[in-house]
């Protein structure tokens, strides 16, 4: 079973007194992409909030074990070093901090979480260029202050790209596909694809069949009034499309 | 307490830094060096008057005549209290006064400013923008006023305070003022205290960013609006990384 890479079992999460997940079980395994889909308010933003450990989240009952630790017991920070990695639905603008020094200091804390010494200088720009170029983004988003006037498009860009300077074995994608058109979904996805390997596992939040399109998941999860009332293949898309959340 | 006087045509830039080592300020170039004397010799100790507040290197009042510019940086570090009085003077027409200002509080610092910008003649512009921040038992009392005499039309003059207040315990006082008797005038003034944004914390430290760094990242980025503004590249740098070791200090001690 050493294949399993996060094992949720009977997650309960409050924000302020209000009880949003009411016992999430969930297993994925390595080389995995589980979609995760339901009606707003259901709960997906929550469990990927917890996921990446949001103070303004209790967790009242359950535990999260990734890649064999306790995962409730780590810092956000810890959670990133470990190797996961969420895409926010709405990226946080951060007025004065550029992406390259945002990026420096989030790639050097990755390193030193591993004991390794900062990355010189010219590999660290060599690396911007290569994943900036990954996601067509233009070289001078490097001096751009953080999602500070990005359009919808380039700040979900942005997260790719930082998802691929850091590498993660298990990507979160929260409602990714909100506010992109047909050309910038295309460029997200085939990022997200070209990250995944045997090795890694993603999660894929919407509410819409439109990202499954391009980025195929394994198992669909329908997540309900904070449970997850159905789990099926990839087929079950095709199902909710067609039938909607009302009648499952 | 001397005045400057900017002679017509003449363009000044002046950097003033008190700094918690020494207690005193200086706008020699290497900045680490000659630095000047506080008056009356004191330090910046508890003990201190008022009097030992003030800096002998920094004007108190200066004067801009036509067609002439000043641009002033003042900072302050962590570890100093001052008493900064400014009467700035736009006194010939196309004169220029720029004072950008910086402070960053973490323990008992009792942060005083006061400028007061004088447009006397028209067609002069003037901006002030100090940003500070403020932690500890810090104290922060922020006075300033624009004056628009009758005659000074087509004056420009703008005024900002902004303030990140970092504990409970921490005080900030800020009171803009603007006396206008001109009526053809572009002039506005802003104050603001805040405290930094959970939400830029969760998304930096969800990338890795320790908590500590993010915060050192959040107040780095609220002052360097006044840092850009010191023109010399060396000397900027140096500044900055004078700030960013006194920052992440206080930071630590939060």
């Amino acid at each position: 079973m050493n294949d399993i890479l996060l094992k949720i079992e009977g997650l309960r999460a409050s924000v302020e007194d209000k009880e949003i997940l009411k016992g999430v079980d969930l297993t994925i395994r390595k080389g995995e992409i589980h979609a995760v889909m339901g009606p707003n308010g259901a709960g997906k933003s929550t469990l990927s909030a917890v996921l990446a450990g949001k103070p303004q989240f209790t967790v009242t009952a359950g535990t999260i074990e990734f890649m064999g630790r306790d995962l409730l017991a780590m810092s956000p920070e810890e959670r990133a070093w470990a190797g996961i990695f969420l895409s926010f639905q709405y990226p946080v603008e951060i007025p004065g901090v550029t992406i390259t020094n945002f990026m420096k200091t989030a790639v050097n804390a990755h390193r030193a979480g591993k004991g390794l010494e900062p990355l010189k200088a010219g590999d660290f720009l060599k690396l911007m260029r290569e994943k900036m170029a990954f996601v067509q983004m233009k070289p001078e988003f490097a001096k751009r202050e953080v999602n500070v006037g990005f359009s919808g498009g380039e700040k979900k860009r942005n997260e790719i790209f930082q998802m691929a300077m850091l590498d993660p074995t298990l990507a979160i994608l929260d409602e990714t596909d909100s506010g992109l058109d047909v050309d910038a979904l295309r460029i997200v996805a085939n990022g997200v694809n070209a990250l995944h390997t045997p090795e890694k596992a993603a999660i894929v939040i919407t509410h819409y069949q439109r990202l499954l399109d391009y980025i195929v998941p394994d198992v669909v999860h329908i997540l309900k009034d904070g449970k997850i009332v159905k789990t099926a293949g990839r087929e079950l898309v095709a199902e909710i499309e067609e039938k909607g959340y009302d009648n499952l | 307490m001397g005045s400057l006087i900017i002679r017509s045509n003449d363009i000044v830039h002046k950097v003033y830094i008190w700094d918690g080592r020494s207690g005193c300020c200086s706008d020699d170039p290497r900045l680490s060096v000659d630095r000047l004397p506080l008056a009356g010799g004191g330090m910046s100790s508890p003990q201190s008057t008022p009097n030992d507040l003030v800096c002998k290197g920094m004007p108190q009042s200066i004067v801009v005549e036509r067609c002439a510019k000043v641009d002033i940086v003042v900072l302050v570090m962590p570890g100093v209290s001052c008493d900064i009085r400014l009467d700035v003077r736009l006194a010939g027409e196309g004169a220029e006064a720029n004072i950008y200002g910086a402070y960053v509080c973490g323990g008992k610092e009792k942060v005083k400013i006061s400028v007061d910008m004088r447009h006397d003649v028209p067609h002069c512009n003037s901006r002030q923008l100090f940003k500070g921040i403020a932690g500890g038992d810090s104290r922060v009392d922020f006075y300033g006023k624009i004056t628009v005499a009758q005659d000074a039309q087509k004056t420009e003059a703008y005024q900002e305070n902004h303030n990140l207040l970092l504990s409970d315990g921490a005080k900030v006082d800020t009171k803009p003022q603007l006396e206008i008797y001109a009526d053809d005038v572009k002039c506005s003034h802003g104050a603001t205290i805040g405290r930094l944004n959970e939400e830029e914390q969760f998304y930096m430290r969800s990338r890795g960013i320790s908590l500590e760094d993010a915060k050192v990242l959040q107040m780095i980025s609220f002052i360097a609006p006044v840092l850009e503004h010191v023109e010399d590249e060396a000397r900027r740098e140096h500044a900055s990384s004078e700030l960013e070791t006194a920052i992440r200090n206080v930071v630590r001690n939060l």
